[in-house]
């Protein structure tokens, strides 16, 4: 690893997303790596080690890793952290980042594609407000609108707001 | 019924290392001290702990409890009782005024000191609180099992076997141990911030004395970065890597496995793993003493941000010595209450001046 990669202003990028400001915290104890059942089933998903790679400024390597999308958000890792860093917290931040420089798998698009069209990710048809209603409750609507606000995103023409099927 | 009268210069409340410390200086000033120790008998924590020596003294300080102890009976200028308890106490226009109560359990044994018998009390120009800090009970980090998990100890709990013999070749011979370090300190999901500068040092003296005892033992060191503030610290630490296995990393958890404890910890670049163990200890911390706020109660003394009594801020004429006031190991603990005696004997002398001046 040669010094002149790395980009010491990357922690600093961090830490000032939404979220990010935990990772000043870490003294790299591996708690959380101890208990990350993702880790424990493939062994290059180490939150120890993303967060080594940010502080180092490895920019590069950590935003384009497939690895940082792993994590199930369990928060196991914050539990047993000493420092509160909130690693869960930490990582939404570096997946900001990657996500605004097009590193977003094609999974996270199709997710954040069916909530601008849906509002959620399963879409409510007629067989689950026909369940409501026989309970008694009101049928769900599909509102859209805020994600769309939120991830800054429109769907495809003709399908916005459209009734369910 | 009325109360004993005494009247003494200073008043010491705990009988450890730091409270003896203090009054052995004091006797050497000239100044006249009582000191009191709730328990029945003198010497606070160092007198259950082993001595670590190996080949060579580990400067671990526990012997300093038996030399302070052998000073104080021989200064005349001391008086001290044990399974006693300041029950009231009153500001005076220089000093205090304090209420003895005895407590039960008191017994005469050897060594310096007697069981106060009545209640009594006591006028005195100043106090110093050497009542030492707690240990983390380590019952308050359920995920490392002490309490619940077979085979996981808390250092003081290794600490008396040690010391009473219960490890060696006739009696408990574990094949593998394992220090966690750090528990109960460094910890923000506690509220426990700071070092407690004295566990990196117990553990691997303890753990270099399992090694001698027991040659064929394994030792591990889980840990984030050892911290000790002794003497030929740096002489020591490589020939200690040796010796022992030290993996740098804080276990996620101690589990109950077949054979005895199992730890959960992640290596650089490696998955997770569990490994089993015969012996966990944990290295508890220490913190503040358990009766601050009483103490806080009785003498208005001031608090640190973390809970330590301290002297700064508080009301005059007294003064904190020793583990009270902070993490420290028994050495720095009489140098401690050295600054504290001192200004103590400042005080006395003042006042002494201005009634006679
Ligand atoms: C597990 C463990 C291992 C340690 N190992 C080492 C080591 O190897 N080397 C080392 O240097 N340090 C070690 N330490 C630290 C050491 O215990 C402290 O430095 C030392 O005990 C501090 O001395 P002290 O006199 O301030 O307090 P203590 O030893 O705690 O003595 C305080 C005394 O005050 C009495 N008391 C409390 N409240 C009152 C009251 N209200 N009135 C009257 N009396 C009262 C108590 O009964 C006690 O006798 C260890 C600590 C722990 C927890
Ligand atoms: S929240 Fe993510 S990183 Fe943390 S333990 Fe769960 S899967 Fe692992
Ligand atoms: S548990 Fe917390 S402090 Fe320890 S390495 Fe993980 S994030 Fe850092
Ligand atoms: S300082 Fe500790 S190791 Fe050295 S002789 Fe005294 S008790 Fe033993
Ligand atoms: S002395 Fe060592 S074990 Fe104790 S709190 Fe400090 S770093 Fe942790």
């Amino acid at each position: 690893m040669r010094l002149n990669d790395c980009d010491p202003g990357f922690k600093h990028e961090v830490a000032a997303e939404p979220g990010g400001a935990g990772i000043r915290a870490c003294f790299a104890c591996a708690a959380c790596s101890a208990r990350c059942p993702v880790g424990a089933n493939r062994p290059a998903y180490d939150p120890r080690r993303i967060i080594r790679l940010t502080l180092l400024g490895r920019r590069e390597e950590v935003l384009a890793s497939p690895l940082i999308w792993l994590c199930s958000s369990c928060y196991s890792c914050g539990e047993v952290c000493p420092q509160q860093v909130r690693f869960t917290e930490v990582l939404t931040a570096i997946k900001n980042i990657a996500a605004r420089e097009g590193h977003a798998p094609p999974s996270a698009k199709i997710t954040a594609e069916l909530l601008a069209k849906q509002g959620r990710l399963l879409e409510v048809t007629d067989f689950e407000n026909d369940k409501r209603s026989g309970l008694g409750l009101p049928p769900v609507q599909q509102r859209p609108e805020d994600f769309q606000a939120i991830l800054g995103l429109k769907p495809s023409e003709g399908e916005a707001g459209e009734e369910p099927r | 019924m009325t109360n004993a009268q005494l009247d003494t210069p200073v008043l010491i409340l705990g009988g450890g290392v730091a409270g003896l410390a203090a009054a052995v200086d004091l006797a050497r000033r000239g100044v006249a001290a009582t000191l009191i120790e709730r328990e029945p008998r003198l010497g606070g924590r160092a007198s259950q702990f082993c001595c670590k020596a190996t080949e060579a003294c580990a400067r671990c300080g526990a012997c300093r409890l038996g030399e302070l102890l052998a000073q104080a009976a021989q200064l005349p200028q001391i008086t001290i009782y044990t399974a006693a308890l300041a029950v009231a106490a009153q500001p005076q226009n220089d000093g205090w005024q304090v209420d003895l109560a005895p407590q039960p359990g008191g017994e005469i044994g050897p060594g310096a000191g007697r069981p106060l018998r009545e209640r009594t009390t006591l006028n005195t120009q100043a106090v110093i609180l050497a009542v030492g800090g707690g240990a983390f009970n380590p019952a308050g980090k359920t995920r490392f099992g002490h309490g619940r998990v077979q085979g996981v100890f808390s250092a003081l709990e290794l600490e008396a076997m040690l010391s009473q013999g219960a490890l060696g070749p006739d009696g408990l011979a574990p094949a593998k141990v394992a220090f966690i370090q750090c528990v109960g300190s460094r910890d923000a999901s506690l509220g426990r911030l700071w070092c407690s500068r004295v566990c990196c040092g117990y553990a691997l003296r303890m753990g270099r004395v399992i090694r001698k005892l027991l040659p064929d033992s394994e030792v591990t060191f889980f840990h984030m970065d050892v911290q000790d503030y002794g003497r030929a610290w740096e002489d020591e630490l490589p020939l200690m890597r040796h010796q022992m296995r030290f993996v740098r990393a804080m276990p996620g958890e101690v589990t109950a496995g077949d054979g005895g404890p199992q730890v959960t910890y992640a290596l650089a670049g490696e998955q997770a793993q569990k490994e089993g163990f015969d012996l966990v200890v944990l290295s508890v911390g220490l913190g503040p003493p358990n009766g601050a706020s009483a103490l806080g109660e009785l003498f208005g003394a001031a608090k640190d941000d973390d809970g330590f009594l301290t002297a700064d801020g508080g009301p005059a004429g007294v003064f904190v010595a020793g583990a009270a006031a902070g993490p420290r190991s028994l050495n720095e603990s009489i140098v401690h209450a050295g600054l504290a005696a001192s200004a103590a004997a400042v005080r006395v002398a003042s006042l002494t001046e201005a009634r006679h001046g």
